[in-house]
């Protein structure tokens, strides 16, 4: 069969399909599978059959993503691939590649914060008032048909 | 997941030489394990003893040593100080997360999406003020009256509060200029952060008009020692700058200042005692080794969040009280309250870049009413809310993936994000209950969270999640998210407040009904949740608990 780690990327792209991204972000997802059921032998062999079965029904990257999609769905409670979600919804979203390409920067503490740096740079909407309402109208807890009649 | 980063942490060592020592005892040379700072109290030595250092405990220990009475803290968790606070999100909750081993059950979607995470709490000095977002609205009068106003609703535990808003306003007052909530007491408004503006402009569009920037727990301006915030970015990780209020930053460090209080961190309490005329005598407890050990008290003040107080209590069963720790009502552990919650993402053709800036530094109140015209009784809140990628994506759509999901990521950049969180009704089905066929690492049975949703909480998040789509599209939202209740942040209502001892567990100030000298101190008291969120409540709660205890203790009454 094909290399496991080839064959876990295309899986991978088909079930995240990210157009932004690279193969790298995937590759280090797959390492961190392949990683995490080296020491488990039924998870072991419970990603083989998997990745041999996709690859029997065809998965080999040249479907279009909906066909690739559907041939996922009909597996998605199957035991390796919910490993392979499992691992994935954490990794590929915890990395700082994939951060970049999303656009977060996280961490801003050291560099000042974002008080400088963007906080309230939205210029598509007015400025809006951050004061509480001092308006004419007064805030009504209860609705009237809702006051009890022993209150 | 548990990490030993504080084994880094500096502090104040009780054996450093820098703090007074009392009446060290012989065993302290056992406890090296064992972290403590502040001025050693004996064990034998009757102290009040207060189990959690969050919201409640640690204001009580504040409150309390601050009149002059000793006080011994027992926090299961180590003192993170700013400096170890990870600003990357699974990083920070592998830090200080409460992970210890529970079991769940019920209709809830979080039992089977986290099956061993009920809550998203906090096992730390400061417990979980230190990664609260900081919103602080009061409860309503109304809000205390549930049972009268809410007449309609069947299937719910519903019940009255011994107290209202007239005995707790005095005490919001001090809460409010402890925490320095913005927008009250002279504290300026934090400014708007563009997830506001998306937030704000489409309250302005649909007509709400009781929004604003606060009230907010964290500093705009330099207040009472901290900074002004610097719009960083980061709260459910604990703050590193310290613009933000917890007890960890202002409550505990000014309790051990005062050199009656001795903090024992690592120190999981197992039991507390009574003696033969049932009054509260001792907590039983677990150092970091697991050692146990014996703490004696004439006044035991229970804070461990909402899921280990009941807990407690019941791992305390003793044969005058057989059902568990002042259970003869039946209602420890019962009324599991956790907010009706959901969150509701908004994708745009432009960036908004909702991470920068404080939280939730956006509030509508113009739905925490009581209109059951709307098809619902009780009210809720629309405050600001974002998470990083790492964990919206956990969080957005849990087990979600395929084009659907990826879309919901690809739009992160330009994407606003809002918390709905509402009053739940108290059902007595909804309950902690111990699961002894699962052990902690302790070989404790663990607690189970058992919950089911009332159908008003599901009309409640339906019409927030309708009202906040038609508040998106009112400034150009291109497509919405509704995104299910998380693990909870709000824990409520397993210890509740309740004027007849057959209702509840605890009387107006907090002391148990069945045993004198056991104080609750934290969210479990809550009779009924109320839609706002609860730390402020909390503090004004034990603000008054700690006056009351200290009356009575002044007139060797306790």
């Amino acid at each position: 069969m094909t290399d496991r780690k080839t064959a876990l990327v295309r899986l991978l792209r088909a079930a995240y399909p990210h157009e932004s991204f690279p193969d790298g972000p995937y590759e280090r997802v797959a390492d961190a599978i392949l990683a995490q059921v080296d020491d488990d032998l039924w998870l072991k062999i419970a990603l083989e059959q998997g990745l041999e079965h996709l690859e029997a029904a065809g998965l080999d990257g040249s479907q279009d993503d909906e066909t690739a999609e559907k041939l996922l769905r009909e597996l998605e409670d199957a035991e390796f691939f919910k490993l392979i979600r499992a691992v994935t919804v954490v990794a590929l979203y915890d990395d700082h590649e994939v951060w970049e390409l999303l656009g977060y920067e996280g961490e801003s503490f050291s560099k000042g914060g974002y008080l400088n740096r963007g906080f309230n740079d939205l210029d598509w909407l007015p400025d809006p008032r951050i004061d509480e309402y001092d308006g004419p109208e007064a805030f009504i807890e209860v609705a009237e048909a809702d006051q009890p009649a022993n209150a | 997941m548990s990490t030993e980063s504080d084994q880094q942490q500096s502090g104040t060592p009780i054996d450093d030489g820098t703090e007074t020592v009392v009446g060290q005892t012989e065993a302290s040379s056992a406890e090296s394990s064992q972290q403590r700072f502040g001025t050693a109290i004996d064990e034998d030595t009757e102290a009040v003893v207060i189990i959690g250092s969050g919201a409640g405990g640690g204001t009580i220990a504040y409150e309390l040593t601050a009149r002059g009475i000793p006080c011994v803290v027992l926090e299961a968790g180590a003192w993170l100080k700013p400096d170890d606070y990870e600003n990357d999100e699974w990083p920070a909750f592998g830090q200080m997360a409460w992970l210890d081993n529970r079991t769940t059950s019920g209709s809830w979607r979080v039992a089977s999406n986290f099956p061993n995470l009920p809550a998203w709490i906090v096992k730390a000095v400061g417990g979980s003020t230190t990664h609260w977002s900081g919103a602080t609205p009061r409860f309503h009068e109304y809000e205390f009256k549930v049972k009268t106003y809410y007449s309609g609703v069947d299937g719910a535990n519903l019940l009255d509060w011994p107290i209202g808003l007239a005995d707790l306003a005095p005490y919001y007052d001090r809460a409010e200029k402890a925490i320095g909530s913005t927008h009250r007491h002279g504290r300026a408004p934090q400014p708007a952060n563009n997830n506001y503006k998306v937030f704000a402009n489409g309250a302005e569009r649909v007509g709400y008009k009781f929004y604003a920037t606060g009230p907010y727990g964290t500093n705009a301006e330099p207040y009472d020692g901290r900074p002004a915030s610097i719009q960083d970015g980061f709260n459910f990780q604990g703050d590193k700058q310290t613009a933000k209020w917890s007890t960890a930053v202002r409550e505990i460090p000014r309790a051990v200042a005062t050199g009656r209080c001795d903090l024992r961190t690592h120190s999981q309490a197992v039991q507390i005692t009574h003696d033969a005329q049932g009054r509260a005598n001792a907590v039983l407890y677990l150092d970091r080794e697991g050692n146990l050990h014996r703490q004696a008290a004439k006044v035991v003040c229970l804070a461990g969040n909402t899921i280990e107080s009941p807990r407690l209590l019941l791992m305390s069963a003793s044969s005058l009280h057989p059902n568990g720790l002042a259970n003869s009502s039946g209602q420890v552990g019962r009324n599991y309250m956790r907010h009706t919650t959901g969150s509701v993402y908004a994708r745009f053709d432009k960036p908004v870049r909702m991470y920068r800036g404080e939280t939730m530094a956006g509030i509508i109140a113009d739905e925490a009413k009581l209109d059951t015209s709307r098809g619902f009784a009780g009210g809720y809140y629309m405050e600001t809310l974002s998470l990083g990628p790492a964990f919206l994506a956990a969080f957005v759509e849990p087990g979600a993936w395929g084009r659907e999901f990826t879309e919901l990521m690809d739009a992160y950049a330009n994407t606003a994000g809002m918390w709905i969180v509402g009053e739940d009704l108290p059902q007595e089905t909804n309950r902690v209950t111990l699961n002894t066929a699962a052990k902690d690492q302790w070989g404790l049975p663990v607690p189970n969270v058992h919950f089911d949703d009332h159908p008003n909480d599901t009309a409640m998040r339906e019409h927030g999640y309708s009202r906040a789509d038609l508040l998106y599209e009112s400034v150009g939202a291109l497509g919405t998210h509704h995104t299910p209740p998380y693990p909870s942040t709000h824990n409520l209502g397993t210890c509740r407040m309740s004027e007849r001892p057959e209702d509840g567990v605890i009387g107006r100030y907090g002391e148990a009904h069945d045993v004198p000298g056991l104080f609750v101190s934290d969210g479990s008291v809550m009779t009924t949740g109320a839609a706002a969120n609860p730390t402020l409540t909390i503090v004004a709660l034990a603000i008054r608990q700690a006056e009351h205890i200290a009356d009575r203790l002044a007139k060797a009454d306790l």
